[in-house]
């Protein structure tokens, strides 16, 4: 998987090259617009991560360009300014997804996952299983080691969210804004509260962790002996 | 400023205008009935003489009997005039013949009775001659038979000194007229500046008012009747800008102390961490903490921009009907797990719905939800009772709990405040949130209230129900412009 990334502060550029390298992508980092742009015209990219406040050529005019050439290549917009304005004019010159700065690592991550996962042909899935863990989302049950496990409705979607996204870590605000469309940061603890309830319907009784605390970025659900 | 629109007159030069505009029209109607009533006057005076000195000669006339003695009737006629200063008298007979004309300066003589053709009661008219002006009364006379004569008599006054007369009272009528009007203008300009010497005392307080002494306040009590609103309003609006400037000023300061807090922990926990060489263990310690401090700035500063933002008006609303219900089920959905962990139970009574941003909706009502849990005793209920009345969504959420002391009340949604200062940083946010809320009610024109008892907190969100967007979008241009 190849990523482009178009950010002319050079921290935050050596930072998400770094970041995303080590997540296992290959990737290009340009600190110019016109170097964006040309490494996003001429290389085939799965997916490019752009500023829009750039210095020369804005990442709106790159996005125009991009589109007009007929480059189907998913992009995810980084912006300073939360505002509708921007949102809309991004999402409409063709972007599939934006982050306002300052963003949590883990949040990017989860989004470049989530968009490079858009592209493979989606399977529908009946049940998800994970370890000793599986999910039934036609009957919608739950069972680990063939006991049935009762869960709430809330409970089930974020189990089934986490186990959508099994291996990655989740942000606690990518969980708040997926599971309950809660589009902001609360100054509360009400994620860890949620996950400390499921795990202690999945894991207690049990030899193994499933549900894994990331210290500083969020929580991950894998199987145990990736731990 | 648009050239084309004209700056209008100064209201000096207005009033002292209309003020000589009034005392000239007042002046011209009086010299015109005085002028008026002397003339005629003088006419009446005239006329009665006339008809007077007419009537005797009418009278001799016809008294004359068969004595044609010339020399007789002259004698009666000279009698006649005498006492009537700068009279003429003039008497023909039908043929043309004069009978009797006064000697002396004045002869009617001149003035002859041909083609005039006067009637028994007497023809008034006016003739000048040899640089005299008079006033003539013309009467035929019919002596009854046996005489059987027809006379045509002329009896004239000289009305030269009266003509003199009114001529230089005409002058010198105007002339004062003239002079009354400067007079009066010049008086209106002074009594007129004296009378708005208070308007310009406001505007040199006015000029005076600096950023730095916002403080300062007009007297209204001092000034007319007239002014005084006008000083109540600009002290009201004074007022307001006092508060919001040192709001703003507090704000400013609370950023940087805000900011300086966790930056100053940030540092000296990484350089202490530095200082010696340590365990990874110890290093990613660090790194966990720094990045919850990370966390917490990022958040403020999230919070802060949109504070910004509704302030400006710059945030444009994103209008929608929202079901509330739904919304607060929503949100009891979210903070189920974390209020049952805290004893505390939710509730919901009635249905509302309105017309908003979704989003900044659902966020205010978070945040008031979030604040209300936070602050109920284990084993109570937080309420969030709405109701729909046909103007107004309302929205209270109640909890029950310590009151707030009645000192904080009014300043509850201000930026940065906290009720209790102790309680910096036991994890309620940078105390923005009620703000937020505050702020949410405001872009959509609502109200919010909040009140406290000993057994309930409440805070009361009041929406209005129909829709305005389209003012709100002329507010948020105007404002841009």
């Amino acid at each position: 998987m190849k990523i482009l990334v178009v950010e002319d502060e050079t921290k935050i550029g050596d930072y998400l090259r770094q970041g995303l390298s080590e997540a296992g992508f290959v990737t290009d980092l340009a600190r110019t617009g016109l170097d964006g742009h040309h490494l996003a015209m001429t290389e085939s990219y799965d997916l490019i991560i752009l500023d829009v406040m750039l210095p020369d050529i804005d990442g709106w005019r790159i996005l125009q360009s991009l589109h007009d050439a007929g480059k189907n290549v998913p992009v995810l917009f980084l912006t300073a300014r939360d505002s509708v304005e921007d949102r809309v004019k991004g999402l409409e010159l063709g972007a599939d997804d934006y982050l306002v700065k300052p963003f949590a690592f883990a949040e990017l991550l989860a989004r470049v996952r989530t968009l490079l996962r858009r592209g493979a042909t989606p399977v529908a899935e009946t049940s998800l299983k994970v370890g000793d863990l599986s999910l039934d989302l036609v009957r919608r049950q739950a069972r680990r080691g063939g006991r049935c496990i009762q869960l709430t409705a809330k409970e089930f979607s974020l189990l089934e969210f986490l186990m959508r996204h099994r291996g990655e870590v989740m942000p606690r605000s990518l969980i708040a804004s997926q599971v309950w469309d809660m589009n902001f940061d609360s100054d509360t603890n009400v994620i860890d509260v949620a996950i400390r309830r499921l795990r202690a319907k999945i894991e207690e009784g049990f030899d193994s962790k499933l549900i894994h605390t990331v210290r500083g970025m969020g929580y991950m659900l894998d199987e145990p002996a990736q731990e | 400023m648009n050239p084309a629109v004209r700056h209008p007159l100064s209201l000096t030069l207005r009033l002292t205008l209309l003020f000589a505009i009034a005392a000239m029209l007042a002046f011209a109607v009086f010299g015109w009935i005085i002028e008026r009533s002397i003339k005629q006057h003088f006419f009446d005076e005239d006329v009665a003489e006339l008809k007077a000195i007419a009537s005797s000669v009418t009278k001799t006339l016809s008294t004359r009997g068969k004595l044609d003695v010339s020399t007789v009737l002259r004698q009666r006629f000279n009698d006649i005039l005498v006492g009537h200063h700068s009279a003429v008298l003039y008497v023909t007979r039908e043929d043309g013949s004069t009978v009797f004309a006064s000697p002396g300066e004045h002869d009617l003589s001149a003035m002859g009775h041909n083609g005039m053709e006067p009637v028994a009661e007497g023809l008034l008219h006016v003739w000048q001659d040899a640089g005299h002006t008079y006033r003539v009364l013309t009467r035929r006379l019919e002596m009854p038979s046996p005489a059987n004569e027809r006379y045509t008599v002329s009896v004239a006054v000289a009305i030269d000194s009266h003509l003199r007369f009114l001529k230089t009272f005409h002058r010198t009528l105007w002339l004062m007229i003239a002079s009354g009007i400067v007079l009066l203008g010049i008086l209106g300009w002074v009594a007129v500046r004296r009378g708005l010497a208070p308007l310009r005392s406001i505007v040199a307080q006015i000029h005076r008012t600096s950023a730095s002494e916002l403080n300062t306040r007009l007297r209204p009590e001092a000034m007319p009747r007239e002014l005084s609103d006008l000083a109540e309003s600009f002290n009201g609006m004074l007022a307001r800008i006092e508060e919001a400037f040192e709001r703003l000023s507090n704000f400013s300061a609370d950023i940087a102390h805000e900011l300086r807090t966790p930056v100053t922990s940030l540092l000296t926990q990484s350089q202490v961490a530095l200082s010696q060489s340590r365990g990874m263990e110890e290093y990613r310690e660090i790194l966990y903490s720094n990045i919850e401090e990370y966390e917490r700035m990022a958040q403020m500063i999230g919070d802060m921009l949109l504070l910004a933002k509704t302030d400006n008006g710059q945030y444009e609303l994103d209008r929608i009907t929202v079901d509330l219900t739904s919304e607060v089920e929503d949100l009891f959905d979210y903070y189920e797990a974390w209020a049952e962990e805290r004893g505390v139970s939710l509730s919901l009574t009635g249905e509302a719905v309105t017309e908003g941003d979704r989003a900044m909706l659902r966020r205010a009502l978070s945040n008031l939800l979030s604040n209300a849990i936070r602050h109920c005793p284990a084993g109570e209920a937080v309420r969030v009772v709405l109701e729909q009345t046909s103007r107004e969504a309302v929205i209270r959420v109640k909890n029950p709990g310590p009151p707030i002391p009645a000192e904080h009340i009014p300043r509850l949604f201000d930026r940065f405040h906290r009720v209790d200062a102790s309680r910096h940083r036991s994890g309620d946010g940078a105390g923005l949130g009620l703000a937020i809320v505050k702020s949410i009610v405001d872009v959509h024109r609502g109200r919010i209230v909040a009140s406290s008892t000993d057994k309930c907190t409440t805070f009361e969100v009041r929406l209005p129900s129909r829709s305005t967007s389209i003012t709100e979008r002329e507010v948020g241009r105007n404002n841009m412009a």
